[in-house]
Parts: structure tokens; sequence; C-alpha cells
């Protein structure tokens, strides 16, 4: 009897300790705009990506840091010789939030269910994959069709998300209304325009988590309402506050500001099939009258970094030391005596309306690009607008960024620089045969060592070419309460709110 | 009295062509914008193969008359189509959005009279005087001041630093609607005012110049009870003309409002839906908006009937 009461005096002694942690309370998280869809194969806005991330979990998913691949819903992996089959081992005791237990046979129907997307969705990214077979209820194989090095970093990304098999036998409309995943959140409720709340998955496979009841992302489209908000108390988090206001917000009592690094890296592009940037010198003579630390001081508060390399810190095989174009108006006026146009030219930059980021760069590029003897015009168009003239290569220069999906270069690097990677090289017609092979070259090269060699000469060359104009890399900013633990995003922009907590 | 509503019906009928043709320029001018849901939808990792894909899938390889065409079969059966953004039907975005929006103006036009009302009689019974200077500077400051600014500005003093209001959103219960909505609705109801005022304040000292009113003095009546039994039903006359203009203008104007104070009311759907080219959704808010200001028309001139005897907009001119 007294061994007993020992027990569970011991027990009890083991429970008092842990409720001090914070646990339960709703999350309030204000962001610009709402989700569109929960369909995690054909969405492409990050609102509905991170919102359908707390329901849906992939086989694996990226470190903390945004370099690496860590197991997720799988354990492990091992690679056959020929490097073309993947035998993957699925964690035991992972439950759909239905109580379904996890199966092979779900692996399988997600990830085919992804790659039947390929003409609109993002089913391109299994290109690579010839055919998924269960092995046992715990293991799946995956032939490749060729080697393949960003596989795993493949399957980390969200549209490989693990579902049901046949979606629990819904069609896939009535599934994505509100979906059932692995994840640590279940469907709420959906208010469009106004607010999606997700709440706590009781049977998530990581025991104790998640600590927050709800999670609630409310539309708020104003940066100054969201900021108030904040102070007011009556939200948590703050996505994206202005740079404007970030200073003030970090000074804030109650408030913490946040930026965390990303994978993002904003660029000036030139379409190579107007004269004259089709001249290597006149690409270079821009790139070298760019004064990125300005940028960084006027557009980001001093909030980021000049940009030196296709590829931004948060990427794996990034090298630190690859020399993009700095800011060198000898340089600048040195290569454009060389080029075509040596006593200037008149172009045109196209940038979105309503973006005061790219207003601010547009107006510091125009003044440098004078000195130089260019006369830069600024184009405006809307959002959409603007997308539909990039697609049809219809500018002349044009402001644009990129933030990695999944933690490998290979996603941005074909898009980038190979004319058949879909996007005629970002739009620019950008044509190298050497740096073609190399990105090809790369992608099959499983050695990691190898693969950085390959990068790092990929990185050197599109620096000299200087198809893209690096400008900088901006953090993603985020301002919380003080309340608020746990919270960090990773370099692909994604978080999870398993690991926040709630303080009262 | 009801005799001189009949022209009611007549007027509801001539509002078909009307909205007809909003319908047919709403579409084309939507149809026009460079871009489409499909480059929308795709985002920054868009390619020129998946947009004409996904054309294809959302039916906007058609050619444009057979896209109206459709729309309007299935407008004829009450359908207003599917959301291409959302994948959603577009009715229940618009019946969503419509309550918030319809009681936001509600709110507003109520603070608006309870504001304007007093004070244009305080100004029109001292004409020339203080308290008539002073309502004045209020009208110039009210239609100076940006909307936008002024909301922002009652947020931070009654949200923020005061804690008596919430900063922006609408609420889950009815009363909480009326809780969330009283900074939007105020600051609308300051931007309306000063018309508000300056029309219901000459017309006010109008009134009181003229004849009937003397008699009524002359007959001892003063005060409050000359002021709402004589004075107000007549002065408010050309006032609610100019209020149902207003009103009309309204539904478009508070997007603003809308943006600031994060209401999910049809500014913000249909100006995402313009952002992203949601076709459907642009052409359901259009229909709404043009219905509205069609039906608010009518009201206006239902109430002014109503005020008035001696206006009757039913009668024939005689050829």
């Amino acid at each position: 009897m007294s061994a007993a009461a020992l027990v569970l005096a011991g027990c009890s002694a083991g429970g008092t300790s842990s409720s001090t942690a914070a646990k339960g309370g709703d999350l309030v998280i204000a962001r610009p705009a709402d989700a569109v869809s929960m369909n995690n194969t054909t969405t492409f806005d990050n609102p509905s990506i991170f919102t359908f991330e707390q329901i849906m979990e992939p086989l694996f998913t990226v470190s903390d840091d945004g370099q690496k691949v860590k197991p997720w819903l799988a354990t492990g992996y091992t690679v056959s010789d020929d490097k073309l089959t993947y035998t993957i081992k699925l964690r035991p005791g992972v439950k759909f939030s239905s109580g379904a237990p996890l199966t092979a046979d779900d692996v399988k129907f997600s990830i085919d269910a992804d790659t039947a997307t390929a003409d609109t969705g993002w089913g391109y990214i299994n290109a690579a994959i010839d055919t998924v077979s269960v092995v046992d209820k715990e293991t799946v194989a995956i032939k490749l069709k060729y080697a393949w090095a960003p596989l795993i970093a493949d399957l980390s990304l969200f549209s490989n998300a693990i579902v049901p098999a046949n979606y629990g036998g819904k069609t896939a409309d009535e599934f994505y209304q509100a979906p059932v995943g692995t994840g640590p959140f279940t469907w709420g409720e959906w208010k469009k325009g106004q607010s999606l709340k997700l709440v706590k998955n009781p049977n998530y496979w990581q025991k104790g988590k998640p600590s927050l009841d709800s999670v609630t992302w409310n539309v708020v489209p104003d940066a100054n309402t969201r900021k108030l908000q904040l102070q007011g108390g009556q939200i948590d988090i703050d996505d994206t506050p202005d740079w404007s206001s970030f200073a003030s917000l970090k000074s804030s009592p109650g408030i913490v500001a946040h930026a965390f690094p990303s994978t993002q890296l904003d660029y000036v592009a030139f379409n190579q099939q107007r004269a004259p940037f089709d001249d290597v010198h006149i690409r270079r003579a821009i790139a070298y009258s760019i004064d990125r630390q300005a940028l960084v001081k006027a557009v980001l508060f001093g909030n980021g970094t000049a940009a030196n390399s296709l590829l931004s810190p948060g990427t794996p095989f990034y090298d630190k030391n690859a020399k993009g174009p700095t800011y060198d108006p000898a340089k600048a006026k040195s290569e454009l005596a060389q080029s075509s146009k040596p006593s200037g030219f008149t172009t045109s930059l196209l940038i979105r309306s309503g973006d005061a980021n790219q207003a601010s760069v547009a107006q510091i590029l125009q003044s440098e690009l004078k000195k130089l003897g260019i006369t830069m015009e600024i184009k405006q168009l809307d959002p959409t607008a603007n997308k539909q003239a990039r697609l049809k290569s219809d500018f002349d220069m044009t402001l644009s960024a990129w933030t990695m999906d999944i933690p490998d270069p290979d996603e941005w690097t074909t898009f980038a620089v190979d004319p058949d990677g879909g996007a005629k090289s970002a739009f620019t017609f950008y044509n190298n045969p050497e740096v073609i092979a190399l990105n090809k070259q790369a992608q099959q090269e499983i050695d990691a060592t190898k693969r950085q060699d390959l990068y790092d000469k990929l990185q050197e060359l599109t620096g000299q070419d200087a198809f893209l104009a690096y400008t900088y890399y901006s953090p993603y900013a985020y301002a919380t309460t003080d309340k608020i633990k746990g919270f960090t995003v990773t370099p692909l922009g994604n978080y999870h709110v398993e690991d926040i907590t709630k303080s009262k | 009295m009801f005799q001189r509503l009949r022209f009611v019906p007549a007027r509801l009928l001539q509002a078909v062509p009307v909205i007809f043709g909003v319908t047919l320029l709403v579409f084309f001018m939507a149809h026009l914008l460079p871009g489409d849901p499909a480059v929308a939808i795709l985002g920054e990792h868009a390619t020129a193969a998946r947009v004409t894909e996904l054309r294809k899938q959302l039916g906007l390889d058609q050619p444009i008359w057979t896209q109206y065409f459709l729309f309007l079969g299935r407008l004829l059966q009450g359908d207003l189509g599917t959301s291409l953004t959302y994948q959603q039907p577009v009715s229940g975005l618009v019946l969503g959005a419509i309550p918030v929006t319809l009681s936001l103006l509600f709110f507003a036009v109520v603070l608006c009279l309870v504001i304007s009302i007093p004070l244009a009689g305080i100004a029109a019974t001292a004409p020339g005087k203080g308290r008539d200077l002073g309502v004045r500077i209020y009208t110039l400051l009210g239609q100076g001041m940006p909307q936008f600014w002024v909301g922002i500005m009652l947020i931070l003093l009654f949200a923020v630093n005061l804690r008596i209001f919430p900063v922006g959103g609408f609420g889950d219960t009815p009363l909480d609607h009326i809780y969330y909505l009283a900074l939007p609705a105020l600051t609308m109801a300051i931007a309306m005012s000063p018309t508000i005022i300056r029309s219901l304040r000459s017309s006010t000292i109008n009134v009181l110049g003229s004849e009937y009113v003397a008699t009524a003095r002359s007959k001892g009546a003063g005060g409050m009870p000359l002021f709402r039994g004589h004075v107000l039903r007549n002065a408010a006359i050309p006032t609610v003309s100019i209020l149902g203009v207003n009103l009309g203008y309204l539904v478009g104007g508070s997007l603003v409002i809308e943006k600031v104070f994060a209401l999910p009311g049809l500014g913000s759907l249909m100006i995402n839906a313009i952002f992203t080219r949601d076709f459907p959704t642009i052409q359901a808010v259009a229909l709404f908006v043009a219905l509205f200001v069609v039906i608010v028309g009518i009201l206006t001139d239902v109430v002014y009937t109503l005020l008035d005897p001696r206006v009757d907009l039913s009668s024939k001119v005689a050829a």
C-alpha cells in the first residue's frame, strides 16, 4: 500500500512540474491575406500553405536552419546501389486525426495524387519518380527514372504531404473542404475573407503537443491595423509588419519583433530578348551600379544583407564567398565603356503597383542608372497584370523575388538558368550551355561534396554573366506578444504551431 | 397615401435593363484587364505551360461571348457561378459579405443622422453666431480629413489607448457585430456628416423663415415641438435625396474602411476579386451593388413621397 502511494506521489510530483509550463490557449495570428484553398497539391499561395501544413504532414521536413531534411512521418531511408530505388520506413504508431493508422497505402496514394497534378499543380516536383510501391504496412519504395539528388527534399514539400488513401472515401473536392491529416491540428471553421480556425488534434503522434487548443488566422489587410491589434492585445502574432515600424515594435513593451533568416532573394531581371540586355557588359554595368547597402537601409530599414549570389544563405550549397557584382561605380563605368552602348540608353523597369518596397527600389535604381547615362522609366502594373507581363517576358527590366519551397537549390536553379526549366530562365531567356550542363549534373550528383563544388561553380558563372542583378536577402518579419514562446519560422517560411506555447 | 406609391412597380421593372447593362459592362471590363485567374492562382512559380493548362481547366480559353452567355444563362437560373479563386460557390461568398456591408452602412447612416440632425439644428437656429461657426468648422474638418486617417486615429484613441473598442475585425455574435462596427461606422458617419449637415442646415434656415413656421410660432409653438412637428420634416426633404445619392456611392466607398478595420464586406470581396481576376465574383458583387443602388434610389423616392404630400411621382405629365 505504502509502496503504491509512493509511486503515485512520484507520478503526481512529475505532473506538477510539467504543469508549470504554459498549456492551452487559443492562438490568434493576423495576416494580410486569406487562404485560398486547402488542396496541398494545387495551391501556391503562402497563407493557404502555412495553414494546411498544420493539418497534413510530409514524410520528411526541413530542419530549423533550412540546411537539412529531417525525418518526420518517415524515420529514415536507404538508397539502392544504382541510386534509383529509395526504401523509406514509416514511423510506427502514427494515426490520422480520424483515428485510422498511417500506412504505406496512404503514402503511395498521396504521392501519386501529387504527381497527377503535374500540368497545373506541384506534381512537376515528382517528375523524377517512376513508381511508388508498397513494400509492407510500414515501408514504401520509390523507384526513380534517373538519379535525383533532391528526392528527399522533394518529399518534404507540402504537396507530398500524406492524406488518407482514396481521401477516406470522399472526392478530392469534398475532402479538401475539411481535410484530414496526421498533423497537430484538425479542421475547425473557415469564414472566407475573415478568419480560419483549426483545433487541436488530441491524437497527435508527438506526445504532449500541441500545447495550444486552437489556432486562428485573421485576415487584416492593413499593416497599421495589425500593429495596433498586436499592441492592443487583440492578436498574438502579427504576420509581416512593415519594416518601417519594425524598430518601434521592437522597442514596444510586451512585444517581441522577429526577423527570421529566409531563403528570399530579391533581384533585377534583364530580358535578354530585348537589346541591349543580351550584352553581358550592359548587365554587369547595371549590376555594379547598384548600392545594395543603400537599398537595405532605405527599403528594409537595415533588416537585411546585400545579395552576392544566385542562392540565398538559407539554401543548402550557398557559397558565401561567391563573387557576385558589388557596388563599384568605377567597374560599372568601365563595363559600360566596353559595351554596345557606351554613352547610355533609355529603358524601363516593370514593378508591381501598390508595392512600397518595389517602388523604393525602383526610384533608387533610377537615380543610380542616371549617373551612368541610362534613363530608366518606371512602369507600374497591378500584381496580376504584372505577373502576366513577366510570363510573356513583356518587360525590359523587372523586379522580382524568389523564396524556396524545399531545402534544395534545384527548384530555383532549374527555374532560373534552364530555358527548358518551364520558365525560360525566369523569363529572361538566359542561355549559357555551360551553366545549364552544370545544373543538370548537380541534379544527379548524390555526393554532397561534389554537389557543393558544382553549385559553387554555378554561382560563380551566373554571377559573372549577371543575368540577374541580385539586390538583397531580406528576412521574414513577425511580431508577437511576449506571452508567445516557441514560435520560429524556417528559412522556407513555414512554422510549426505545435511548438508554440501561450502563457496567460 | 399608397396611391402616390404607384410608381414603385414600374421603377422596379425599369431597373431590370439597368442591371442587365451593368453586368454586361462589368463582364467585359473585367475581361479586358491583362492577366486572368490562372496567372493569379499560380503565383510566382507560374510557367506559361501551366497557365495555359489551368486556363483550360477553368474554362477561360473559350471565346469571350460564349463565356458571357454561359454566365447569363446560369444567372437566369439563379446560379451565380463558382469562384475561380476559391473553387467555391460565389453565392456563399457574396451572401457572407452582404450582411457585413449592409450592417456597416446602416449603422453609419444612423450615427450620421445622430450627429448631423442636432448639429444642423444648433447651427440653423443661430446662423452666423458662434455655435453656427463651430458647426461649420466641424464640417470643414470632416470633409478634409481622409477616412483612413480618421479611422486609424479613432483606433489609436478608443481601441489602443482607452481599450473601449476592439481594433478591427467583425466579431462572431450579432451583439459582437455592433461592438466591432462602432468605430468603422463612426468613421464613415464623420465622413458623411458634413454634406448632410450643410444641406440640412440651409434647408432648415429656409424652413425657419417660411410663412407656415411663422404661423405656428404665432400660435405659440416653439423649441423642440416646433422643430419636430413642423421644421424637421420639411427641412429633411432635400437632405433625403442627398443621403440617398451618397448611400449609393458608399457601398463602393466602404472599401477603405473595410481595409483599415479588417471587415469582410463587399468592398474587400470585390477588390480581392479584381486583383485575382476572379470574374464570377466580380460580376456577382457588381450585380448586387447595382441592385442595391437601384433599390436605394427607389426607397429614397418613397421616403421623399411620404415626407412631402405635394410630391406625386406617379402622376403622368399630360401629353
